[in-house]
């Protein structure tokens, strides 16, 4: 779990921590519904441009002030005005209106039908602005969550007191929370040990986790796995087709999944997990590079003149093992591999770069479909994940999504968005696993949610406590 | 007062022990630098293939080390690391040598403020620890293998530059450098002529010091995951790899470790022989205690 920056509204995806300190006007419940958070009830017209929200009148801010519908209103602003990228960037752009008739009601009217708006508002999180930084980075948010900004130690530890003033009568039953910052280690000594009671842990531990009687969860959403190509500046040789069909037909997707999450792993050449609502089982069982096959992927290379014994591919990756089996995968067919498998922040500075090849990643959990398909945007946020892809072909199908009137018409169309990524061969969609989350047999009253937040209308960390 | 020193009968029987354990590490040396030069031509597996059905797995006829979690054979990573591994430590090594060595000399023959600010530079390298120094400098670099190699060599300059100045100062305060000083000979021709062929002595002496060090501190960066690509199978790579699966796998981290500190440990003996048989400074006090 991240804190990248203490300014809530300008967070570069680190979203889990912050949410113990920061609400939201909505929330995903455990089920991937969006349900009213801060907000009591919310109203959505006709023509899904119009939402009314009705705030609840007992909320109060860590300094002690009632919560308004213009403090709302403010943040809303904030983001619109101020924060020029990240998943809300776009969404914010057709914020037609804002009016607050009174301090417990807020109307948003949109300029055209955006149907992730209300998923999308459960990560706008709701800050006093009377906040130290208000007018440029938030440096202490005054939050309305169970806990509050307490001491940070960036990439070290973070400390969250409780908030005796919340608005959830006897929550939160912790008196404090604290959080490792400290990232890519492995968190399963440290839960068998006792030395923290919840974490994020690999799956090939759940075994050794549940011999001492660690309790396993798993996210109610998947992390989507997938190998990227570099779609911005291709160099020649990843410009011919055939180069990257003979890549996509080396990847052994059913081995490569099971390496992550053994059989509870999923294949899939879509964004959204197999059985799902926004998944096509067509599309699937369509899928050329299904099945490995590398006498077909030699051809290919032969065809395009390609002796892959004189090429090296770079790559770029996290310091995740599954990209070590992306690379042998692609090695397989005689490539040179240069492999920089780097932290977060230097793998985003080495992909913004766009000098390289391909690109093993995943993307955890999402609220909403749209943000699978946000960064495939030409303006998307943190494209580079994705090779960043620039197809107005491509924005205008996930745009014409994003505006269907209903699901089923939505459904269709990201579906068509889809097939478009497929036909251009953009990325390998490779499959889905579920995050696994250890919690120490002494913690009790807390389940993992659809995605990773700590703190959400159906659960979190304001209603765990510890056993005696 | 006490005495220190062994009984007479005690001692002779030790030393025929101390003779073996030294070609012991001449042995374990020549055999490592063997399987670093040859070791990749006579592999029957590829240290890189993986075999995702066989993780972890122990000792067995097929694998003789066992596996790593990626399927990978044990042995053959372990013998094509040792070249990379070698490899490293010596260019590192060199680079400490002739950058320490010959910037120090530089600094000595030029002098003055020019001396003074080479072995300030120097002063500030050393008090870091050179393995966290070659961690600091790793980020900075960025990863690959020249930049381990700039790494290391830059954190053991400082060990050469002051061996380099002690051999500076006593062979300038020798007769016969006086002597060539007499009849012209200027300073940088004196160094070359007379100073620098009797520094190599103590440079090969500190090489040999050093290796073992660069050695390990270079196992240190990968296993932090600060050096080369993670597939390439250095000893510190490897054993970063066995170590989440030490309870699964234990002979997969024991091996690669037993490795890692059996060549270390040799390449200290040898160092410490060179020393003892090539040191001038220490045969310089040896001929003083026995004029003495």
């Amino acid at each position: 779990m991240g804190l990248d920056t203490s300014d809530p509204h300008r967070h570069s995806g680190s979203i889990a921590v912050q949410q113990v300190y920061v609400e939201t006007l909505t929330s995903i419940g455990d089920d991937g519904t969006v349900k009213p958070f801060l907000a009591e009830r919310f109203d959505v017209s006709e023509d899904g441009k119009t939402y009314t929200f009705h705030l609840r009148n007992n909320v109060r801010f860590h300094n002690g002030r009632v919560m308004t519908a213009r403090d709302v209103q403010a943040n809303l602003e904030r983001v619109r005005d101020k924060v020029k990228s990240g998943w809300l960037s776009g969404a914010m752009k057709m914020v037609q209106a804002m009016s607050s008739a009174d301090p417990t009601t807020l109307q948003i009217v949109l300029s055209e039908t955006y149907a992730p708006f209300l998923s999308l508002l459960s990560e706008l999180w709701i800050v006093a602005p009377e906040s130290e930084g208000w007018d440029a980075t938030l440096r202490k948010p005054i939050g309305t969550g169970p806990f509050t900004f307490g001491q940070w130690q960036p990439n070290v530890k973070f400390t969250a007191p409780a908030f005796k003033q919340y608005w959830q009568p006897g929550l939160p039953y912790l008196d404090a929370v604290e959080f490792d910052l400290r990232g890519d280690q492995d968190n399963s000594l440290s839960l068998r040990a006792g030395d923290i009671d919840v974490a994020y842990v690999r799956s090939d531990k759940i075994g050794a986790l549940r011999g001492d009687k660690i309790d396993v969860q798993f996210l109610g959403d998947t992390a989507w796995y997938f190998l990227s190509f570099n779609n911005r500046k291709p160099r020649a040789l990843m410009q011919d087709p055939r180069v990257r069909q003979a890549i996509a037909l080396a990847v052994d997707k059913r081995s490569y999944m099971n390496f992550i999450s053994g059989s509870d792993a999923m294949t899939s050449n879509q964004p959204v997990r197999p059985k799902s609502f926004y998944w096509d089982e067509g599309i699937e069982k369509r899928d050329p590079y299904a099945k490995p096959d590398l006498a077909k992927a030699r051809s290919l290379l032969q065809a395009a003149g390609v002796d892959p014994t004189q090429q090296t591919l770079k790559v770029i990756s996290w310091q995740n093992d599954y990209a070590q089996v992306a690379v042998q995968m692609v090695r397989q067919l005689g490539f040179k591999i240069d492999h920089q498998a780097l932290d977060d922040i230097g793998a985003q500075r080495a992909l913004g770069a766009y000098d390289w090849d391909l690109a093993p990643f995943n993307s955890g959990p999402r609220s909403d479909v749209y943000l699978r398909y946000a960064r495939l945007l030409s303006d998307g946020p943190s494209p580079m994940l994705w090779g960043g892809i620039q197809d107005k072909d491509l924005d205008a199908l996930i745009a014409a999504a994003v505006a269907s009137p209903n699901p089923a018409l939505a459904r269709q169309r990201y579906l068509d968005a889809w097939q478009h990524v497929l036909d251009k061969l953009y990325t390998v969609g490779i499959g889905h696993a579920a995050d696994v989350i250890g919690v120490a047999a002494r913690v009790r009253g807390y389940r993992t949610g659809f995605t990773w937040s700590q703190n959400r209308v159906d659960g979190g960390l304001a209603r765990a406590w510890l056993a005696a | 007062m006490t005495s220190r020193s062994l009984p007479i009968g005690l001692a002779e029987r030790r030393a025929p022990l101390r003779f073996r354990l030294h070609w012991l590490a001449y042995g374990v040396v020549a055999v490592s630098l063997l399987v670093g030069i040859f070791g990749s031509a006579l592999l029957t597996q590829d240290p890189l293939a993986q075999d995702l059905l066989a993780r972890n797995l122990g000792p067995s006829a097929g694998h003789w080390l066992g596996t790593d979690s990626f399927g990978r054979d044990i042995g053959a990573r372990l013998v094509a690391g040792t070249r990379l591994t070698l490899v490293v430590a010596f260019l590192a090594s060199l680079l400490a040598l002739v950058g320490g060595a010959g910037l120090g000399l530089v600094g000595c023959i030029a002098g003055g403020k020019v001396r003074a600010l080479v072995y300030a530079g120097f002063d500030i390298v050393r008090t870091m620890p050179p393995i966290l120094l070659s961690l600091a400098l790793m980020v900075a670099l960025g990863v690959g293998t020249s930049s381990v190699i700039l790494a290391v060599g830059i954190a053991y300059m400082p060990l050469f530059a002051y061996v380099a100045r002690a051999v500076y100062e006593r062979e300038m305060a020798s007769g016969y450098v006086a002597a060539a000083r007499v009849i012209g000979a200027g300073p940088w021709a004196t160094a070359g002529r007379h100073i620098l062929p009797n520094m190599l002595g103590a440079m090969l002496t500190q090489v040999a010091i050093v290796l073992p060090r660069a050695v390990t501190t270079e196992s240190v960066l990968s296993f932090f995951g600060l050096g080369v690509s993670p597939e390439v199978p250095t000893w510190g790579r490897v054993i970063a790899t066995s170590v989440e699966f030490a309870e699964q796998a234990p002979t997969s981290l024991l091996f690669p470790v037993v490795a890692l500190a059996v060549l270390t440990l040799s390449l200290a003996v040898v160092g410490d022989r060179l020393r003892k048989n090539f040191d001038p400074l220490r045969a310089a006090r040896r001929e003083d205690v026995s004029h003495g």
